[in-house]
């Protein structure tokens, strides 16, 4: 699965830290995420789309080898 | 998950398990004996009561301080912590179960196993499996700070 966190973040202004804050998990967690060496939940994955308002599908893409 | 302890337990933990483990050793290699004959008559009948209860008490500090460290909160509970957790476990499990069948092969092809050597064995695998899950546990939680300090760093 790959992700556009990293640019959805950039272009709301947010840095590692204050993402993490808004969504309640740590900033290892979203590094982990934006480097797509974790899956969050669906829970995790609304929570941060609502907070870069956008679309979880936006965020988040399946590839093939899924 | 169930029964997490706060995480101050962690420090607890790290200061039970060298320290249980140090007593045991202690105890096991006759240290403790040698001081009490500095004090007591070599007949004395509490030598070994006082060994027996060092050697309780330094195993279950031992043992205690090894789930104090494993299951205790991160300084920062979430998702991922929790799935790096259940996934140490599972990893600890899956080595046991290799661990059980090898040294079961082992004993079976090339040993006659007696009953020390099997309760032994028993203990080995009481830790492998603890400390398989520690180690991993706390070595994912390592080289994510790490990574996290070096993109930190770089930002």
């Amino acid at each position: 699965m790959k992700n556009i966190l990293k640019n959805e973040r950039i272009k709301k202004e947010y840095t590692q830290v204050q993402l993490a804050e808004l969504v309640n998990v740590s900033r290892q967690t979203i590094i982990s995420i934006e480097s797509g060496r974790y899956i969050p939940s669906v829970l995790l994955a609304i929570k941060i789309a609502k907070e870069l308002d956008s679309r979880v599908e936006n965020l988040f893409q399946i590839e093939k080898s899924d | 998950m169930l029964f997490l302890l706060p995480h101050r337990f962690k420090r607890y933990g790290l200061f039970m398990i060298p320290l249980g483990l140090s007593l045991w050793l202690t105890m096991q290699l006759g240290f403790i004996s040698k001081i009490l004959l500095l004090f007591l008559n070599e007949n004395s009948p509490i030598i070994h009561p006082i060994n027996v209860l060092i050697a309780i008490v330094s195993f279950f500090a031992f043992l205690i301080g090894i789930y104090f460290l494993g299951f205790s909160n991160e300084k920062m509970e979430d998702e991922m912590i929790k799935k790096t957790r259940l996934d140490s476990l599972q990893f600890a499990a899956f080595v046991q179960m290799v661990v059980i069948i090898v040294g079961f092969l082992v004993m079976l092809l090339y040993h006659e196993p007696d009953k020390e050597g099997m309760l032994l064995f028993f203990v080995f695998l009481l830790f492998t499996f603890w400390l398989c899950f520690i180690s991993r546990f706390n070595y994912i939680i390592h080289i994510s700070i790490k990574q996290q300090n070096e993109k930190y760093s770089e930002e």
